[in-house]
């Protein structure tokens, strides 16, 4: 597949094994309640093999719970979410075979090298082939040499690349990354966006949750604003741009319409807001 | 807002907010069981006994007086190890946030130090508290004088404490003559603590036979009264005080020795930020750690994996993997089994008098020991060995993420440690059964036979208290320690006695199908076929399993709890 740039008009499915075009990620009418505070309300997007979706929000918006449900990690309240055709409720661990969730604070084993590491998550995801595959990370991600290093010999950022190399491993069809470059080098930053576009091209999914707005505005094809834990945008920066900017505003970066969107008076809500 | 105003909105927010947090934890009707058992406990354990002293809860002279003796040495111990351990450095510690906020603060160093001081009136009186409630009845038989004095002779020993560090830091900066003169004088000190001690011993030699508990009493009374434990004793004189008039009598003194060190303090402050940083990120550092490790700060070397890790086959395996590792690099619990061998084998060989009874001895000593460590890894074995979901509790969020069920998850991290207990338990089985042969006579068929059993029985047991210790993970995880704290509150109290509870019940609960059935076996097999103790390894076998059926079945339920486990709702930090 060929990479898109962004703001162009994309394909939004891909054909799938049952001849059907499907998305890779599929969510519908996505709730998530911590008693009676509604972190996330009806979100309903999909994301198609090869796309980038940002997803940004003011602080606690809702986005990292949103990632999470997305990962499987917290169960929604409400909703369907479906990764690569399984439905996370009913077929997570098919589901989950299809993902790698990276969060923005790496959570090692202190106790595995890096090269363990590795092979951790070759075998939980079955992958034969792992240690070139592993080599080969471990080059992109300038870890080369470190393999018999324990994560408390490596820097916040070198751990932050582990964490990454862990997640590509597999060849998830749909990479959920919160704040991905949190920690990482400006040279190591550029890395890492050349990587995830790669990644794209091969026709990997990706849900990017970032307040580094020039990074989405950069990555991203398609741009899901949430506030108060709602959709309050969802479409290219060109269609968010005409749909908010007016005539006048086609210039508008997505900082500006970030900031018009989210300082727009709420609507009114009985509930509380998210923590 | 002024410093002093700052500081006390900042510690009555901080209780308010910590007390609303615990009470909106109540919501949950697990955790309020929890808070009425620890509430309960505490009452009928110490509140209750304190109401009630006037019925004769108060302890014995006798015991009062070993409790006054230990108070005095501790509180002179506290005070000379401030003197004698520890770098030259001062004392007062800052956490990260405290450094963070306070130090860019317009507030002078004095400000910091009577913030510093402030706290530790406060940590003095918290500590009065809980000596009250937990140690006045053998301490003092006024609850109330004892708290007030306490929380004064507390707060004496930290100014001491800190003056001490200052000091300390200033004859550091004279290098050697400075070291020199602090131990000169600590020896002095002791060397007169110690000339007084052997001069009471002198006057009341030890008895070398108790004819009665008085003799006991005379002599700790005279130690008590000796000039060695005088400094100790002006200290303990307002706590220990048996009266209201005597409290009152002896006020000045416990105010005057605050206000004396109060004075020291002030005058002997020394330049503390840049040891407080360095604390403070020391702390952080160990915090850290202690995150990552699941509670465990241990120092790691790499150390080669049991087996090599195949890139297919089950997935669960690779916890397994993982967590056996970790024991392999973390574990200390070996190497103390291994101390205990070996100290047995050495006893043993130095008890007898050549090879041949030193031979004899091994033996005879070697085989009940042993069979008593494997029985003892039943109780403590699932407590010390904690390679499983308890370690991976700071990781729960990455565990929920694998692409395995709930299930999967569960026996994998029970596996580790059950394999490490069941290898080592059976290997002891095995050598008390060889040393039992070894030995000969009447009763070596019956260690054979009931080693058989064991072999089988003893790791199914600890099995069944893994399970016990991970099922409590899944279903309190607010409980449990996360990121290497320590979860604090009445219904934490709660829950620890209802996991010891729990544990033991659960266990005997699980055992008795395994206890019924293997008796059955046993006597049946005896009636039928006239085994004799040969329906031992039998009925082991039975017990065995229907205890394993018991974790597989448990294993499914607490699968089930994992995979509908909502880590968000349980106010733990495995939900950020």
């Amino acid at each position: 597949m060929d990479w898109n740039p962004p703001g162009e008009p994309r394909i939004l499915s891909y054909m799938s094994d049952a001849g059907m075009w499907a998305p890779v990620l599929d969510v519908e009418g996505l709730e998530k309640t911590y008693g009676d505070v509604r972190a996330v309300q009806g979100l309903t997007f999909q994301v198609a093999p090869g796309e980038v979706l940002g997803l940004v929000g003011p602080n606690g918006a809702g986005k990292t719970t949103t990632l999470r449900c997305l990962a499987g990690i917290l169960p929604p309240t409400r909703g369907r979410v479906r990764v690569a055709g399984h439905d996370l409720a009913s077929e997570q661990v098919r589901a989950k075979h299809a993902l790698a969730f990276l969060p923005d604070e790496p959570r090692l084993f202190e106790y595995l090298t890096v090269w363990e590491h590795l092979n951790f998550v070759a075998r939980l995801y079955g992958v034969a082939d792992w240690e070139e595959r592993a080599r080969a990370l471990l080059d992109e991600m300038e870890l080369a040499g470190k393999e018999k290093a324990l994560p408390g010999e490596l820097s916040r950022g070198m751990k932050q690349k582990l964490s990454i190399a862990c997640g590509f491993l597999h060849s998830p069809r749909l990479i959920i990354l919160d704040e991905p470059l949190t920690g990482l080098d400006p040279l190591a930053i550029r890395r890492m966006k050349a990587s995830l576009r790669q990644r794209a091209e091969a026709g990997t999914a990706l849900v990017l949750s970032s307040h580094l707005l020039p990074l989405v505005e950069e990555l991203c094809h398609r741009i899901l604003v949430i506030a108060g834990g709602r959709a309050v945008a969802l479409g290219t920066l060109a269609d968010i741009r005409a749909q908010l900017s007016g005539p006048d505003g086609s210039a508008a970066s997505l900082e500006d319409l970030f900031i018009r969107i989210t300082s727009a008076p709420p609507e009114p809500r009985p509930e509380r807001e998210a923590p | 807002m002024s410093f002093p105003r700052a500081v006390t909105f900042l510690w009555l927010a901080s209780a308010r907010n910590r007390v609303l947090r615990q009470l909106q934890r109540l919501r949950q009707p697990k955790y309020l069981v929890g808070a009425v058992v620890g509430g309960l406990y505490l009452y009928s354990a110490f509140v209750r006994p304190l109401i009630y002293r006037g019925q004769g809860g108060v302890a014995p002279p006798g015991a009062q007086l070993v409790s006054q003796l230990f108070l005095v040495g501790g509180m002179l111990f506290t005070m000379l190890s401030a003197w004698a351990l520890g770098p030259d450095r001062p004392s007062l510690s800052f956490n990260e946030t405290e450094v963070q906020q306070f130090f860019p603060a317009p507030v002078s160093r004095r400000g910091l130090l009577h913030y510093k001081l402030a706290r530790g009136l406060v940590g003095a009186a918290m500590g009065a508290f809980v000596a009250t409630v937990f140690g006045s009845r053998m301490l003092s038989g006024q609850p109330i004088l004892f708290f007030l004095g306490a929380t004064l002779t507390l707060s004496t020993v930290h100014l001491h404490v800190t003056a001490a560090s200052f000091v300390r830091t200033r004859l550091a900066r004279y290098g050697g003559t400075g070291t020199a003169l602090r131990w000169g004088a600590l020896t002095a000190v002791s060397t007169l603590m110690i000339i007084a001690a052997l001069s009471v011993l002198r006057e009341h030699p030890l008895p070398t036979e108790l004819n009665h508990p008085r003799q006991l009493q005379t002599l700790l009374a005279s130690l008590m009264d000796s000039p060695a434990l005088w400094p100790g004793r002006l200290l303990v004189a307002l706590p220990l005080a048996p009266d209201v008039a005597s409290f009152l009598r002896t006020l000045p003194l416990g105010l005057g020795l605050f206000a004396v060190h109060y004075v020291w303090v002030m005058r002997a402050a020394v330049p503390f930020e840049e040891a407080a940083v360095v604390r403070a990120e020391e702390r952080a550092r160990l915090q850290e750690r202690l995150s990552r490790e699941g509670g465990q700060a241990t120092f790691l070397r790499v150390r080669p994996a049991y087996f090599q890790l195949a890139p297919t086959g089950r997935p669960e395996v690779a916890i397994l993997w993982k967590n056996l590792v970790a024991g392999r690099r973390l574990g200390g619990a070996g190497r103390l089994l291994a101390a205990g061998l070996v100290g047995g084998v050495v006893a043993a060989v130095a008890s007898g008098r050549g090879m041949s009874e030193a031979l004899d001895n091994v033996r005879l000593f070697m085989a009940p020991l042993c069979a008593g460590l494997a029985g003892v890894l039943c109780v403590f074995g699932p407590s010390a060995l904690r390679y499983d979901l308890r370690m991976d509790l700071p990781r729960l969020e990455q565990l929920r993420a694998l692409p395995l069920t709930g299930r999967q998850v569960v026996a994998a991290e029970l596996a580790a440690p059950a394999l490490l207990l069941g290898v080592t338990q059976v290997g002891l089985v095995l050598l008390a059964m060889v040393m039992a042969v070894w030995q000969g006579g009447t009763y070596t068929e019956l260690w054979v036979t009931a080693g058989l059993g064991a072999l089988c029985v003893l790791p199914a047991v600890s099995l069944g208290g893994l399970f016990v210790q991970n099922a409590a993970v899944v279903l309190f995880p607010a409980w449990l320690q996360p990121e290497g704290e320590r979860v604090r509150g009445l219904e934490a109290l709660g829950q620890r006695l209802l996991t010891l509870v729990g544990t033991l019940v659960a266990l005997l609960v699980g055992m008795l199908p395994a206890v019924l059935l293997a008796a059955l076996v046993g006597f049946g097999l005896n009636l039928l076929l006239d085994l004799g103790v040969w329906a031992l390894p039998f009925a082991g076998a039975a017990a065995a399993a229907v205890l394993v059926a018991e974790v597989a079945l448990g294993v499914v339920g607490l699968g089930h709890a994992f995979d509908r486990l909502d880590v968000s709702t349980e106010g733990t930090g495995t939900a950020a």
